[in-house]
């Protein structure tokens, strides 16, 4: 008899869910009666749905299991209807930075182009630390950005500058990248967005009305998860300070490759799923528990993976429904988490 | 037969002297004194080589033929579980030991080639895994949850 993983998992699954759908309600009512205190206000936003795609760490071998899972996922974006407005690319095309994964990872996000859905980009540190972001600057252009679209101000940032661990140690640009390659990488320390964008932020939302709704991309977290793993941004406090003027921002994240959710002041943060693979959740308690993803197969390469698909709503209420290809997230979030 | 049997019955007389007279002189061998500070330390710093040798394997592509090494799913040894084994891992079909699951990640996920059971580098493997979830009870057969490893505040995570 062969018993599957899934079977075990139902059974135990039925008992549990009582209980958990009862718990699980509580989480969300701060964030539905914030949106309710809003739902007077004269609203600017036209509802619209963008996509959340990212972590593919595509290698440079033909035929990886990597460009499978990326390639389901442009796949069903692109079967999306009503059309997403936008993708947002949140870092780590690449495996290593090398041009070739990096050139491969444009053709897939060119399919959209091709299609007539715009994309826009950041990096994360598997596409920088081979050559310090001159190939990916020059297919992608400025890491960080800003634009508005249909009333809400949406901000990207390069989050993952680490301070010089190479030079000292006389390391090639190779062993570089094969350093921080390694997410428990010891040398690398800890990374940020420093103070030249955190200049450019100041002055890109000086002059916004604090009702103005804002959404902030990095590729890790503006909390402190897990710094071990930089589940961090070293001067996340800088980067939320700056946008505590605002009556509520969502801070949409990738690296940790896993369903992860935070609250900090007036700021909702939310993790995007990989497409390349799941990370395990590390040693310190969720702040949200109920919200995370199942236990995977690691023997199916479309189970722990994914993306995710947002709607915005005029109030400014925001839903990121993950985006998965196997039985890995929670029936009570299924349909979305509410941001 | 009467000689027969006296001469097996003085025999065994001989041979429960014999073994009588050998476990008190081996228990007398054998009742050694504590080891001293220095043999401790020799003595961890083998397995700490072999744990360093493990982490090194761990984070090496060399395990597989896609580039993926077991750190890719398993930083820090996270969920590998080492305390929960042997235990049925429906993806090998029966109860797997530690190393048999170890097996099948180098030949599924990173498409390697299995090694053999008792080589320096699965024994390697191994004991990094283990020696990440140092201080865990014993929980064999735990298939309820996953488990992160210790926390790690700096370094590779062991002395």
């Amino acid at each position: 008899m062969k018993i599957t993983r899934r079977k075990f998992f139902r059974v135990s699954a039925g008992a549990g869910m009582a209980a958990l759908t009862a718990t699980a309600v509580s989480p969300f009512l701060g964030v539905v009666n914030v949106a309710e205190a809003r739902t007077s206000k004269k609203s600017k936003i036209v509802p619209f749905r963008f996509v959340v795609v990212g972590d593919t760490h595509l290698y440079e071998m033909p035929n990886h299991r990597f460009d499978k899972t990326f390639k389901k996922a442009i796949d069903d974006i692109l079967k999306m209807k009503p059309k997403p407005d936008f993708v947002l690319f949140i870092g780590d095309l690449a495996q290593f930075g090398k041009v070739k994964e990096l050139e491969k990872g444009k053709r897939f996000l060119d399919r959209l182009k091709r299609a007539g859905i715009k994309y826009r980009i950041i990096p994360g540190e598997h596409d920088w630390y081979l050559d310090m972001g001159k190939t990916w600057k020059k297919m992608f252009g400025r890491p960080y950005w800003s634009f508005d679209h249909k009333g809400v101000h949406f901000i990207g940032m390069n989050s993952i500058l680490v301070r010089d661990y190479w030079t000292a140690r006389n390391m090639s640009p190779w062993e570089r990248m094969l350093a921080i390659a390694e997410l428990e990488c010891h040398i690398c320390g800890l990374w940020g967005v420093r103070e030249k964008q955190l200049e450019w932020l100041k002055k890109d939302v000086k002059n916004l009305r604090p009702d103005t709704p804002i959404v902030i991309f990095t590729h890790s977290p503006l909390w402190d998860y897990y710094p071990r793993w930089n589940f961090q941004t070293e001067d996340a406090p800088q980067v939320r300070e700056i946008l505590s003027k605002f009556e509520k921002v969502i801070a949409i994240h990738g690296h940790v490759h896993q369903v992860v959710y935070n609250k900090t002041g007036n700021m909702v943060h939310i993790g995007n799923l990989a497409t390349a693979w799941p990370w395990p959740y590390p040693p310190v308690e969720l702040p949200y528990p109920k919200i995370r993803m199942l236990r995977v197969d690691p023997g199916d390469i479309f189970d722990g993976v994914g993306f995710a698909s947002t709607f915005i709503d005029d109030t400014f209420l925001g839903k990121m429904k993950y985006e998965t290809w196997a039985d890995l997230i929670p029936e009570d979030i299924k349909d979305g988490v509410p941001l | 037969m009467r000689g027969i049997k006296f001469l097996v019955a003085l025999g065994t007389g001989v041979f429960i002297g014999i073994g009588v007279s050998t476990l008190l002189s081996v228990k007398e061998a054998t009742a050694r004194k504590p080891f001293t500070k220095e043999d401790l330390k020799l003595m961890n710093e083998e397995l700490m080589a072999l744990v360093k040798k493990g982490d090194e394997l761990w984070h090496s592509p060399k395990l597989g033929k896609n580039g993926l090494t077991c750190a890719n799913c398993h930083p820090d040894g996270a969920n590998s579980n080492p305390h929960t084994f042997p235990k049925f891992q429906d993806n090998v079909g029966k109860v797997a030991t530690l190393r048999e699951m170890i097996n099948w990640c180098i030949k599924k996920p990173l498409e390697g080639k299995e090694l053999p059971e008792d080589s320096e580098e699965m024994k390697a493997l191994e004991a990094y895994a283990i020696y990440m979830y140092r201080g865990f009870p014993l929980k064999p057969g735990d298939n309820t949850r996953e488990y992160p490893p210790v926390e790690v505040k700096s370094g590779p995570g062991y002395p």
